[in-house]
Formats: structure tokens, C-alpha cells, sequence
């Protein structure tokens, strides 16, 4: 548990730097699982790595060591082919197989930790959430400094994987997002996998000592993910990634030290937070940002048919209705106020609002000839497509529906098509 | 240590027999179930909905834990696995709805951060040193020591009454699970059949936590169906196949464990699983490993037999002929071993020649042979032309009895339409089916 | 069971379907008469799976109703059968070909209750129908593809329909499986059935069909086939996507304007 101790504060300091050079890792190989929709893979390689690592520190490494690390690709490699074994053999699918695989080879993993608990110095359970506090009291000695020794693991891992990375990007870019073209053009994409996969295990076993084996997943998927929906663009979305990894990681461990919990645990769960924002405020298809795209839309179409109907009353038609609903009379509300409507007396339209209405009707009427031209309807079926059209169509899609109906004047009804305004500019602004 | 492993309660060595066999029903019960409800998870393919899920669990457990007022009441803490369970399953579907995020990072990411969650709120109940929170860390990881009989009961009632909802319901969850496009043009309510399959997985997950611990029930789940598949082609017997290796796989680790108390449950139920899984794949008729090599190994004879057989009857007609003369027209390393097979078999037999040296010719036995084979050949030559569709998967180098495979009626239907063929010289121009015509499209 | 033939077999009233907020089907207004081998032709993704989709209410309206034999699905579901697309299939499922046949019953069983023998004598009859007899008993995932067609062939005999809906039930089949399937359908045709088939091929259906619809997002032209398989027709649903309705769709689904 972390001590609210202020005289540890080195140690604090200690822990969060190590915890946020595993998370700027992890994020970097997670964007390129997350894009190539190999999270499965991060989540596998995580659990399976355990039984290397025992074997590898049975035989004489040190946790941290190089044997360590070897230990877990040797293991992540025994994952893959068991996973293919399993897929093809068992007849069985992708992530059921691959589940199979790294479980059982989990399970053996803690079996050893827990038989061998006394030579092996792993505790079975610290396996799965890592322990993050007591990483800063293993220190190695460095320019007279007491430095973490997981944190120069991690560090190391982090700067291989930025060398890697850097190197290797159109590669690994190309092959992220077309495999087959990047094959066709001779790329070693079975080069790039098994880069992603070794990449992977680095990463994993870096931030086992920090977070564990389960926790490295939401490390590895979770800041990627939460990049993905805010950035389209793939570097831009690698370096955010790695910023809310680690700003994750730092709030995460400031939590559990403020609540006295497991600082891992609270990382994961800083991190899942963040997933939620990024989701809600995306632009563009984030929740809200869509919620907003969707009311905004349904305000328009109102000021657009009111206005329609006011023009339709002008033009002979039944009169049209008073404001009943709060909507009408919010609408009637912001065109008088936008100067669309006469403010007293008639209530009619300004010459403004009559253009906007008109561009609004010659939709509507070019829309009911287009279809009553190409599609074959009857004549009654017209009104509410084009209902619904008449809000879509630009200045330039009416030019060519109506060049399309070149020689065929008027509507399916017999009404007249209202001509473009002048100036067509103030035709085309939309409707307040 | 963050998190305690619960002490076992009773003093080591004495264990009361009557509570063993209660735990041990129960035990057996959970694994039978979570095996056939398995089944359809993983005909599924939502094998690893089940994992995001029971990762979820530990969140409901401290939280049914605080909101008991600290009681360790398995029923109450299994509750509230349920219900974060199923929040989770809850939060995959809205991810998948409302967000661009695709289906292996949502399950990571439910997975994760409700995992993350789970040991958040148990370390800090831990850490404020609430009275009986010490044994909450058993449900990481399984442990069974502790389990009561009244316990073992309800997980035993729940399990069992989960099979009997299977049973009940099987041809519908069949229907929803093998084609939901039909299903629902049938009129049948997938979503809701579908939920429910996913909540019994669920049930599942929560029940086997004692056995296996939240990080590994999904293999309780999800390897027993794997491994009752080698074993059978019918979802009948699937799922009654894939309850009694969950029972085994269940049953072996719990008593592997309760000898070796230091060791968590759930991993030795999966290693159990495990073994059963990697037996199968060997040993399975037809689709396990063994069998399937035996037969590469049959086929490649046959087929090597029947080539030597057909070149001897070619030379058979000059006389007889040396055993080098016969190996140089047949090529390959396979025409060897063929050769020892036909003369242990008296398909071929031996000659003294005037010369005295060793010479060989088809026996009446080995005439017999090489004439079926031709029959054969040229039965599948009929086939090919009028049905070739038929042909498809079921010829193979062997040259297997066309009718065996297809039936004889349906032989009699092929040999009728061949001749019809033959008399009107050909398929006509224009119809569908000419080979060449545009209009027939490819071949299946 | 033959069906009267005062209502027609199916009605499409102005059918719009949407996946998501973009439209994929236009105003498809579209009357078939009943007893009929009907053909919804037209391009890859020009919508004519979504059309048959629309009419199983497998997917959503955004505008319009069908109406099958003068009633909405609900009421007639019992008397419509339906051939789903190959794909839409794990053909690895451990069920038997005569499994798969009885899951045309269990609609009319309804819940609960088992095949029994009457539902059993049905399947075998099917499967001699298609031709599948010697397989009754085989995994589905040991067949051809042609076979596997049956099968689904089989399995909407069971069930014992007055409309049948088949999505592509030619494809990927060899010419003469082709052959065979047609004549099953003819059969039906002659029983006084209705027969909707979503295909994707031009030349067989001058042959196979009596009447068909063109579709390219939008209903091009219906009717007996010469007349519907004009040049002209051709020349606007296959030479050339109509962008508009793209665009205009594009736009819709952003909620915003088209340029």
C-alpha cells in the first residue's frame, strides 16, 4: 500500500516515473495492435509470458534481466503457434484458440510461481496487478544515483521500441493498414509481424513488475483506443496515445495514493475514464458531438418547413398553421428574430425569408420531377421523399437535377419549379 | 503481499466426509454446467465476451461486499458478480454501438479497466482493514478450501437449473446460434433468445468463480466445448460430452488443490481442461491428430498401390516382367513400399523365368484388383462430366467406390443422365451449364 | 396449398431502408403478382439482398410497408419461407443435413416442443425433393457447394410456404446444381406459389424468370422480362452508378447539405 509519507517522496517519484515510462511503451506498441485489430494478441502475449519468465528466472536470471525478456518472446512465440495449432487443427476460431492457448499456458505459469514460491522470488497473485510500490526499493546504483531497476528496464524497452518504431515506420504503417497491397509491393510484412510480436513481449514483460499481466492489457489497448476516436491520423494518434498513457498513469498512481489503494488497479481505471471522454467529446462521431449533429439537424428541418409553408400560404395553398408545439413556437421565435419573419401585422416573410423558403421549395419540386422521371412511383408516393430531400440538396446537385430535366417544366403536380434567386448567394445561406 | 489468501478453516488433516462429497457435487455440478453452456458460447464465436466478463466479476464482489456491511455471504458476493458481469457484457454492446472502437480492443478494454476497477476497490477495502475482507483475494484465482456445503448447494442448484434451461430450450438456442438470419425470418426473437445465452454465460462465469477464480473460469468454460468437438459432429452430443470433461477438468483440480493447499484452484481446473484438450487432439477419431495422419498415410498407399497396379496390368500383357522393369515406370519412393504391399498380398505373384531370374506377374487376385480400380476410375470419369459437382471433396487420389460415397441411386442417376448426354451429343447450345456459356456461372 | 389469387403475392409501398442514417433503397414501389418466378436483379450492392431483407423484416424501414398476400409479415409469417445467402453460415456447425431441414418445422411447433415423426417424414420428403437423400445424415460442413444450397432448399420446403424468398440461391453453384434448383422452383411456381429470387446474373434470367425488377439503389424498371431487360435499362442501372443518389445519401447521413 503507498504510504502518505512525505519523506518517501523520492520513492513517489520513483514509482510514477516508472509506471509512466511502462504506459508510454505500452501505448506505442498498443496503437499498432489496436489499428491492425491485434488486441487479442497484446492480451494474450500478456498472459502467456508468465511461465517464460519463471523458467527464465529458475534458471538463474534476474527479474529485469536479459534472460527474462528472451524467456517471455520464447514464450509469446509458443503462443502463436499454439494459437495456429489450435486454429487449425480444433477447427477452432481465432480468439477461442488464442484463448486457449495463453490460459493454459497462464495456468501453468502461476502453478510454477505457487509450487516454486520459495526459489522463485514472483508472489502468485502480485502476477496479476504487479507491484508497483516496491518497484522503487530494488534500485541499482548509477552516477551515485539509487535508480529503480524497472525503470531502467523500462527505459530500455521504451528506447528500443522508439528506434524500432522510428526506423521501421513506413513498413510498419503500410503493413498496419493494407497487408495485402504492402505484400504485393514486397514489404516483409511476416518480418513486421514478428517485430510486432517480439515488440510486444517487450513491452509486456517491462511492465509486468510495474502492473502485471492483466493490467498491461488496459495499458496496452486503452490509450490507443481512446487516440483512435479522437485522431484520424495515425502519427497524430501515436503520440496522443502515449501523452494519456502516461498522464494516466501519473493521475492513476496520484489516486491511489490519495485513496490508499492498489495503484495499478487505479491506473486502469484512470485510463478506462479517459475512454469514456474521448468518446463522449470525439469530433465528429463522439457521442455528444453527434447528439448535437442530430438536434441540430432536426432544428433546421423545422426552420426550413416552416418557412416552406409559409411560402406554399403565399403561393394559394392552405394557409398555413399557427405555432402549436413548443418547437413551433421556438422556431417562429428564432426566424422573426433572425429577420425571416415580419415581426407583427401578417406574420409573413421577409424578402430574406422568402428566398430561403424558395430554395427550400424548388428542392422539394426538383426532387419530386427527378423522382417522378427515374423511379418509377406513383404520383401520390411523391410528397414525403421529397419532404425529407428538400433539406439536402446543395446549389450545385439542384443544377444538375435540374439539367437532368432539361425540357420537362414543372412538377409531377403540375406546379411551377421556383427558379434560382438572385443573387444565388443569398439563396444558399442556410436557414438560421 | 497485497491481497491475503484466505486460511483454510479447518485444521490440516481432518476434513468432515460428508462436506468433501457435498463440495465435490457441487464442484462437479459447476463444471458440468459451465461445459454445456460453453457450447454455445463458443459455437458463437463469443468465447472471449465471457473472459471481459468474468474479469468484471471482483468490481461486484467488493461492492456486494461494502454493501453488505462486510459479510463474507457467498450468495450476496456472487449477486454482485453477476450484475458487474453482465454490466460489462452490457458495456461491450454500447461500445460496439456507440463508438468506432472495434470488437478486440472493446473486449481489452472492458476487460482492463473492469479487472483494473475489481482490484482497486478490493485492495482499498484490504487496506482499511475491513474484518473479513482477507478472504476476498480467493476469487482471483480460485480456492475451495473454503467453501461450505450450503455454499456448494446453491452453486450446485444454479448450475444445475442452467442445464436444465439449455435442454429446454435447445432446438431454439441451436436455431439462434447455427443460422439468426432464418431464425428471425422465421419469426423466432433472436435478440432475445441471444441475451439470454449470453446472460446464462454469464451465470456460468459467476457460479465457477470459487472453482477457478475470475482470471481463469472463461477455459472452464470455453475448453470443454473445444474438446467435446473432436470428439463428435452432433450438437447433441456435444453438449452432454463437454459437461463431463468441464465435470472432469472441475473435479480434477479441486482435488489436485485441496492436496497441495498453497495452490490456487482455478489454474489446476484449466490445466486439467488443458490435458483432456491436447489428449483429444491426438486421439480423436476422424478429426483428432493420430487419425488423421493415419489416414495421409492410407490414402498416400492406396494411391501409390493402385498407380503400380495399373502399370502392371499394362505390362502384364507383354509377359512377365522384372521387379525393375516395374519400379522404372512408376517413379517415386511411395512405389516401393507399394510394391512389397501388392507381393505380401498376393496381387502379384512370382514367375521362374527360363533364365532363372526372378520375374513377377498379376496374380488372378491382382487382375481383380487393377480391373476395379479401373472401374472405379472411369465411374468418377461419368461422374465428373454429368454431376461434377458431386465429385467435389468426395474423389480423392485413393479412388474411393463412387457408389459408397454417393449412394447407389444417385450412381443410377448419374449413369442415366451420362448416357442421355451421350445420345443427344452433349449438353444443347444455349442452355445454362454448357461449358464455356457465360450464363452458367463457375463452378460451385 | 395453392393461394388465392385475388391479393397480390407482394407489395413494396415506397420502400426506403436505411442503414444507419444513409439510405441504401429509394421509394422502391413494386407490385408481384402471385404464382410467379420473380427475379430482383441489378449490380453488386445495388441493395437487392436489402430489398428481400426489407420484406422479412430483417431490416429496418425508414419509409414505406410491405405487404405479403395483402398483409403485413406479422400475420403471414407462417406462409413465407425463406433461403438466406450461403455466407451467412458457419458451415462447421456440428449439425446433420436432416437437423438443418427440421429447423424449416420449428416455426410451427413453436416453443418447447420437439420434431416428432410427422415433422421427421416431412424432412425426408424434402430432401428427396432436392436430391439429398444419401446425405441425410452427413455433417453440413462435408458437402458441396451446390449441396449445401439444397440443403437450405430443403430446409424452406419444410416449410411449407405460400412466398418463398431465395437470396442468391445460385451462387457459387455449378451450372447443372443450377439446373436443379431451378426445376424445384418451377415445381412450386406450378403449385401456385410465388417465388422471389435475388440474383446475380443477367443471361439465366431471360431463361428462368417471368417477370424481374431492376434495382440499382433505386426501383429502375419491373415488369416481364423482355421488356424490362432493355439496352436502355441495362445502360442505366449497370453502365455507371448514379452518383447522386450517393451523394445525396452521403449528405443525409451527415445531416448537412450536398455541395
Amino acid at each position: 500500500m503507498i504510504e502518505a509519507d512525505s519523506t518517501h517522496l523520492w520513492m513517489h517519484f520513483w514509482a510514477i516515473a516508472t509506471a509512466a515510462t511502462v504506459s508510454a511503451g505500452s501505448a506505442l506498441v498498443g496503437s499498432f495492435l489496436v489499428v491492425r485489430r491485434l488486441s487479442l494478441l497484446g492480451d494474450a502475449i500478456s498472459h502467456a509470458v508468465l511461465p517464460g519468465i519463471v523458467l527464465a528466472v529458475l534458471a538463474g536470471g534476474r527479474p529485469g534481466g536479459a534472460g527474462v525478456f528472451l524467456g517471455a518472446v520464447v514464450a509469446a512465440l509458443v503462443t502463436v503457434w499454439l494459437t495456429n495449432l489450435l486454429g487449425t487443427h480444433a477447427g477452432l476460431a481465432e480468439d477461442a484458440s488464442a484463448g486457449v492457448a495463453f490460459t493454459t499456458l497462464f495456468a501453468i505459469g502461476v502453478v510454477l510461481v505457487s509450487a516454486l514460491a520459495s526459489r522463485v522470488d514472483i508472489d502468485p497473485e502480485c502476477v496479476l496487478y504487479g507491484i508497483l510500490e516496491l518497484v522503487p526499493f530494488d534500485t541499482v546504483s548509477i552516477l551515485s544515483l539509487e535508480v529503480p531497476r524497472a525503470l531502467l528496464a523500462a527505459a530500455a524497452v521504451l528506447i528500443v521500441l522508439v528506434i524500432g518504431a522510428v526506423l521501421c515506420w513506413k513498413e510498419l504503417v503500410f503493413t498496419a493498414f493494407d497487408p495485402a497491397a504492402a505484400r504485393a509491393a514486397g514489404l516483409p510484412v511476416g518480418v513486421v509481424s514478428a517485430g510486432l510480436l517480439v515488440a510486444t513481449s517487450l513491452a509486456t514483460v517491462a511492465s509486468f513488475e510495474a502492473v502485471g499481466a492483466i493490467l498491461v492489457v488496459a495499458m496496452l489497448a486503452v490509450p490507443a483506443a481512446a487516440a483512435e476516436l479522437l485522431f484520424r491520423r495515425f502519427h497524430v494518434m501515436l503520440v496522443v496515445a502515449v501523452g494519456l498513457g502516461v498522464a494516466g498513469s501519473i493521475l492513476g498512481y496520484l489516486a491511489a495514493w490519495r485513496f490508499n489503494t492498489n495503484a495499478a488497479g487505479m491506473i486502469a481505471v484512470v485510463l478506462g475514464i479517459e475512454y469514456v471522454v474521448a468518446a463522449l467529446v470525439a469530433p465528429g462521431d463522439g457521442i455528444v458531438a453527434r447528439v448535437v449533429s442530430r438536434e441540430s439537424l432536426r432544428w433546421r428541418v423545422a426552420c426550413e418547413d416552416r418557412l416552406a409553408s409559409l411560402w406554399r400560404a403565399e403561393e394559394g395553398d392552405a394557409a398555413a398553421l399557427a405555432p402549436r408545439t413548443l418547437l413551433d413556437r421556438l422556431v417562429q421565435a428564432r426566424l422573426v428574430f433572425g429577420g425571416r419573419i415580419n415581426r407583427g401585422g401578417s406574420g409573413g416573410l421577409t424578402d430574406i425569408g422568402r428566398e430561403e423558403a424558395r430554395v427550400i421549395v424548388r428542392s422539394h419540386r426538383l426532387w419530386e420531377a427527378w423522382l417522378g422521371r427515374h423511379v418509377a412511383l406513383p404520383l401520390d408516393h411523391l410528397h414525403p421523399p421529397a419532404e425529407w430531400i428538400e433539406h439536402h440538396l446543395g446549389a450545385e446537385v439542384r443544377g444538375r437535377i435540374a439539367a437532368d430535366l432539361e425540357g420537362h417544366e414543372g412538377d409531377p403536380h403540375g406546379r411551377d419549379i421556383p427558379p434560382e434567386g438572385f443573387p444565388p448567394r443569398a439563396a444558399d445561406e442556410p436557414a438560421p | 503481499m497485497i491481497l491475503a489468501v484466505v486460511d483454510d478453516p479447518f485444521p490440516a488433516g481432518w476434513i468432515p466426509p460428508y462436506n468433501t462429497l457435498v463440495v465435490a457435487a457441487g464442484v462437479a455440478s459447476v463444471g458440468f454446467a459451465a461445459g454445456v453452456v460453453g457450447c454455445f458460447a463458443v459455437l458463437r464465436r463469443r468465447a472471449l465476451a465471457g473472459d471481459a466478463a468474468a474479469h468484471a466479476t471482483l468490481l461486484g464482489i467488493g461492492l456486494a461486499f461494502l454493501l453488505g456491511g462486510g459479510r463474507r455471504d457467498l450468495p450476496l458476493l456472487l449477486a454482485g458478480a453477476l450484475a458487474t458481469a453482465i454490466a460489462a457484457l452490457l458495456g461491450l454492446v454500447l461500445i460496439g454501438r456507440w463508438t468506432r472502437t472495434r470488437d478486440d480492443a472493446a473486449t481489452a478494454i472492458v476487460l482492463g479497466v473492469s479487472f483494473g476497477a475489481g482490484i482497486t476497490l478490493l485492495s482499498g477495502i484490504t487496506a482499511r482493514g475491513i474484518p473479513g475482507s482477507a478472504g476476498l483475494g480467493q476469487f482471483l484465482l480460485g480456492h475451495t478450501a473454503g467453501l461450505t456445503a450450503a455454499d456448494a448447494t446453491i452453486l450446485g442448484a444454479v448450475s444445475l437449473l442452467a442445464v436444465g434451461m439449455v435442454a429446454l430450450f435447445l432446438k431454439e438456442s441451436t436455431l439462434v446460434a447455427f443460422d439468426p438470419l432464418f431464425a428471425a425470418a422465421s419469426g423466432w426473437p433472436v435478440m432475445l433468445i441471444d441475451y439470454a445465452l449470453v446472460v446464462l454465460v454469464a451465470v456460468m462465469v459467476v457460479v465457477g468463480l470459487p472453482a477457478a477464480g475470475a482470471v481463469l473460469v472463461t477455459a472452464l468454460v470455453v475448453i470443454p466445448p473445444v474438446t467435446a468437438r473432436q470428439w463428435t459432429d452432433s450438437v447433441g452430443v456435444m453438449l452432454p460430452l463437454a459437461g463431463m470433461f468441464g465435470l472432469v477438468a472441475a473435479l480434477s483440480g479441486v482435488a489436485v488443490s485441496s492436496a497441495v493447499p498453497r495452490m490456487p484452484t482455478g489454474p489446476l481446473v484449466v490445466i486439467a481442461a488443458s490435458v483432456l484438450l491436447t489428449v483429444s487432439l491426438l486421439i480423436a477419431p476422424r478429426r483428432g491428430g493420430l487419425a488423421r495422419w493415419l489416414e495421409a498415410r492410407r490414402t498416400v498407399a492406396a494411391w501409390a498401390d493402385g498407380r503400380l497396379l495399373e502399370v502392371a496390368l499394362r505390362l502384364d500383357g507383354d509377359g512377365p516382367f522384372t521387379r525393375e522393369q516395374l519400379l522404372a515406370r512408376a517413379p517415386g519412393a511411395a512405389a516401393d513400399s507399394a510394391f512389397k504391399r501388392l507381393v505380401r498380398s498376393a496381387a502379384l505373384e512370382p514367375v521362374v523365368t527360363r533364365g532363372g531370374t526372378h520375374a513377377w506377374r498379376l496374380a488372378v487376385w491382382g487382375r481383380e484388383l487393377a480391373a476395379e480400380r479401373s472401374r472405379r476410375v472411369a465411374a468418377w470419369t461419368e461422374v465428373l462430366e454429368a454431376a461434377r459437382e458431386d465429385a467435389r471433396g468426395h474423389l480423392t487420389i485413393d479412388v474411393p467406390s463412387p457408389e459408397a460415397i454417393l449412394g447407389a441411386a444417385r450412381m443410377k442417376a448419374i449413369r442415366e443422365l451420362a448416357a442421355a448426354e451421350r445420345v443427344a451429343g452433349g449438353p444443347r447450345p444455349g442452355q445454362p451449364g454448357q461449358p464455356g456459356q457465360p450464363g452458367g456461372g463457375a463452378g460451385g | 396449398m395453392t393461394m388465392s389469387t385475388t391479393s397480390a403475392g407482394l407489395e413494396f409501398h415506397d420502400v426506403t431502408v436505411a442503414y444507419g442514417r444513409r439510405p441504401v433503397l429509394w421509394n422502391v414501389d413494386l407490385t408481384v403478382p402471385g404464382a410467379c418466378l420473380f427475379g430482383i436483379i441489378g449490380p453488386n450492392g445495388a441493395g437487392k439482398s436489402t430489398l428481400l431483407k426489407a420484406a422479412l423484416g430483417l431490416v429496418p424501414l425508414a419509409g414505406g410497408e410491405v405487404r405479403i398476400l395483402g398483409a403485413p409479415l406479422e400475420q403471414v409469417r407462417g406462409r413465407v419461407g425463406y433461403v438466406p445467402q450461403r455466407e451467412s453460415v458457419d458451415w462447421d456447425f456440428p449439425v446433420t443435413v436432416t437437423d438443418v431441414v427440421l429447423m424449416g418445422t420449428y416455426a410451427r411447433l413453436g416453443w418447447l416442443r420437439r420434431p416428432g415423426p410427422r415433422e421427421r417424414s416431412l424432412a425426408a420428403e424434402c430432401l428427396d425433393r432436392v436430391d439429398l437423400a444419401d446425405v441425410a445424415d452427413r455433417q453440413i460442413g462435408r458437402l458441396s457447394g451446390g449441396q449445401q444450397q439444397r440443403v437450405f432448399l430443403a430446409r424452406a420446403l419444410a416449410q411449407q410456404a405460400d412466398v418463398y424468398f431465395l437470396d442468391e440461391p445460385m451462387a457459387g453453384v455449378d451450372a447443372r446444381s443450377q439446373e436443379r434448383i431451378f426445376r424445384v422452383l418451377a415445381e412450386l411456381r406450378a403449385e401456385g406459389r410465388l417465388v422471389v429470387i435475388v440474383h446475380h446474373d443477367l443471361r439465366s434470367a431471360a431463361d428462368w424468370f417471368d417477370a424481374v425488377a431492376l434495382i440499382d439503389m433505386r426501383l429502375v424498371a419491373t415488369g416481364p422480362v423482355e421488356a424490362v431487360l432493355t439496352p436502355e435499362n441495362l445502360r442505366r442501372t449497370y453502365a455507371g452508378r448514379l452518383d447522386l443518389l450517393d451523394e445525396i445519401g452521403r449528405a443525409v447521413a451527415e445531416g448537412g447539405r450536398t455541395p
